[in-house]
């Protein structure tokens, strides 16, 4: 079964030249798709996308009709593409592509920052700063704290992650002496 | 062992912790997507390279061998029992290493390195990727040094030298790897450190084969990398990159060391399976595309390398050494195929082959080497002046006497000339069969094989010939010790040597004792 992330892709790099050279710009059809991805995702829509007894033109009719004005033309035009090729369940995976790409546009970077202890505010912007410097981007900081951590922070960008936190040291060293 | 005090132990502990670095940096990681098999697909990791060490929680560690644009295939090295979806996996940033160096000497390990003889933890200093690429041309040499196997029918028919590739073939209970562990025995004193790896074998093969190498004194000079069946897959495909990593340590430093991969048909298999879980497309036999690099990869490593190499790799510290690793990879055909497709692979690869016949074997002749289809490409170069001299015309009497072989049934008809190269064939034949574990020295082989050539063995009856060999070499051994040892030491050939060899055997001779 090929990836979802593979079957999503070509829709989200069409969604996204579409919102560039439309004119309906990229915020626009961001609050669009993230709408009828969270529609999707209700449970009795759900069901009524994932039943063979409904055609492809009804289901896309009904997600249009629960969208509302938000939808322009074009993203009705989308909806029923995705209807007429069994694709209307790929949505969230479609929405997180584009989302992706936005960033890139924008060059803004998502980036969650876990602490122990609450961070005031000069600690964060220092830590916005740095990696700012460091990543190229625009530093966008979603944060929480986690007591579990002890001390120090855990920053995640994507994949790319830094432990700096104390338990993620103590793991390390107990991995460390375990092996030796 | 003394018991460690308190205070030691943590002086021990604290001595570690300091040498370590437990900084933070940055690390890339994905998400478990799926689990099975043995394979591990995961999401993320965008900046996993090709064969890179990949973690994941618990230890357990992976390699990545499939990059596709949404997930890495990894493959488990080790069990993958614990691992499920939802995990997260980290890159480690390091192809796949594996330690070497001295300490490894007399030890048995896994394919990754981790010592399983209970003898306690190895404190090698260097790793090395288990992926190299070979030696170039311009860093080679020629192969023109023997390493003695110590068994008459190689070192006078199939010659190997120090730094080529000989392939042993046969069906399975032949008498392959008793070949191998020979060919290590007679290492003993000779200068070649040795490496042996045992892929997809059965434990219990493997523990006789360290104890026969405990016997005969020759653990302290090998290391043992141990893949065995129950071992997962891919840790029986990594077993001889890590085995030839470990000998390329010795092979860069000017010295020389001999590598036994038992088996590579199983290490075939073992790719097979990891690349058919991993969707890669099957060929011929079920087999990947690219199983025949696989091997040519593997056994390209090994190597004569000159001493301008050998200087640069050690920054000076060797200077004028040449360094080896020579290869004796074993395959298993099936009923004597040796037309089947990884058979066919491995002997376009490897510098000749020792073709093991079931028919000898089961005829008593052992080892069943066949001395028509086996064949050393470096042959003669490979042998001191003694030896190359002696053996000249053994492969030639064998072959007649395999024509003339059909009309042996009308011995009592045939004329003078046919009759007596019968005879001469059927006493060298016997004269090639020869115990395990009873490596002959160059010397005691020469005197053999020089008494059969000038007919001294012609009133000796065929099943008395090897005690007349007996016989002969201890009668060698002791009268003419230091002759014999000459002999090994120079290994030349003139007309001397010739001389006093001939008039030994002739007094041997009269004294009747045999």
């Amino acid at each position: 079964m090929a990836e979802l992330a593979t079957l999503a892709r070509p829709y989200a790099n069409a969604v996204f030249g579409t919102a560039k050279s439309s004119g309906d710009g990229l915020d626009r059809w961001s609050r669009m798709l993230g709408l009828l991805a969270a529609t999707v995702a209700e449970d009795a829509v759900r069901r009524v996308i994932e039943s063979p007894a409904v055609s492809a033109e009804a289901k896309a009719f009904r997600l249009c009709e629960l969208g509302g004005d938000e939808l322009n033309e074009r993203a009705r035009n989308f909806v029923g593409l995705l209807a007429a090729n069994h694709r209307l369940g790929l949505l969230p995976e479609i929405v997180r592509q584009f989302e992706a790409l936005k960033d890139l546009e924008e060059e803004i970077l998502d980036v969650e920052i876990v602490s122990a202890f609450d961070l005031d505010d000069s600690d964060v912007q220092g830590l916005k700063d740095r990696l700012t410097k460091r990543f190229q981007r625009e530093v966008v900081i979603t944060s929480d704290v986690d007591a579990a951590l002890i001390g120090g922070v855990v920053i995640r960008a994507g994949d790319t992650v830094i432990d700096g936190s104390v338990r993620g040291r103590l793991d390390r060293l107990t991995e460390a002496l375990k092996q030796s | 062992m003394q018991q460690l005090n308190p205070s030691e132990i943590s002086e021990i502990i604290r001595q570690r912790i300091e040498k370590l670095d437990i900084s933070s940096q940055a690390q890339n990681e994905g998400t478990i997507v799926s689990v099975g098999d043995g394979i591990v697909r995961i999401h993320g990791l965008a900046e996993a390279r090709y064969g890179e060490m990949i973690e994941f929680p618990g230890g357990i560690q992976g390699m990545a061998l499939n990059l596709e644009r949404d997930s890495v295939g990894v493959v488990v090295l080790g069990e993958y029992e614990g691992l499920s979806e939802g995990q997260t996996a980290r890159c480690t940033g390091r192809i796949l290493e594996v330690p070497i160096g001295r300490e490894l000497l007399g030890r048995v390990v896994d394919a990754l390195g981790n010592p399983i003889d209970g003898k306690g933890s190895i404190d090698a200093e260097l790793t090395t990727p288990i992926e190299k690429v070979a030696p170039g041309v311009i860093a080679r040499q020629h192969v023109d040094q023997p390493v003695q196997i110590g068994l008459k029918c190689i070192d006078s028919m199939v010659p190997i030298g120090r730094g080529q590739r000989e392939l042993i073939i046969g069906d399975r209970q032949i008498g392959k790897t008793a070949i191998g562990i020979d060919a290590i025995i007679n290492q003993k004193d000779s200068g070649i450190v040795c490496v042996y790896v045992a892929v997809g074998q059965k434990m219990s093969t493997i523990a006789g084969v360290v104890r026969t190498f405990e016997e005969h004194g020759v653990l302290d000079n090998t290391i043992i990398v141990a893949a065995s069946a129950s071992d997962p897959a891919p840790l029986q495909f990594i077993a001889p990159f890590a085995g030839c990593g470990m000998g390329e340590y010795f092979r860069d430093r000017g010295e020389d060391a001999l590598i036994i991969y038992d088996d590579l048909t199983k290490h075939a298999w073992a790719y097979r399976q990891i690349s058919l879980l991993l969707r890669r497309p099957p060929g011929r036999e079920a087999y990947p595309g690219d199983i025949f690099y696989l091997h040519s990869r593997l056994l390209e490593r090994a190597a004569r390398v000159n001493a301008e190499y050998v200087e640069k790799f050690t920054n000076g510290e060797v200077k004028g050494k040449t360094g080896s690793l020579t290869a004796l990879p074993i395959v298993e055909t099936q009923a004597g195929d040796i037309s089947a497709f990884i058979p066919t692979n491995v002997i376009s690869i490897t510098d000749g082959q020792i073709f093991l016949e079931t028919d000898r074997f089961n005829a008593g002749l052992r080892p069943a080497m066949s001395p028509g289809t086996s064949v050393s490409r470096v042959g003669g170069d490979a042998q001191v002046p003694f030896m190359k001299r002696i053996s000249g015309g053994i492969k030639l009497a064998l072959a007649q006497y395999r024509e003339l072989a059909a009309f042996s049934q009308f011995a009592s008809d045939l004329d003078e000339v046919t009759r007596r190269q019968l005879e001469h064939g059927q006493r060298i034949t016997e004269l090639m069969k020869q115990k395990q574990y009873s490596p002959l020295s160059v010397a005691e082989m020469g005197v053999s094989l020089y008494a059969a050539n000038e007919g001294f063995l012609t009133d000796v009856a065929v099943d008395k010939v090897l005690d007349f060999e007996d016989a002969l070499l201890a009668y060698m051994n002791a009268e003419e010790a230091e002759f014999m040892q000459r002999i090994n030491e120079s290994g030349e050939h003139n007309d001397e040597i010739v001389a006093h060899l001939r008039a030994a055997i002739e007094k041997f001779k009269a004294t009747g004792a045999y």
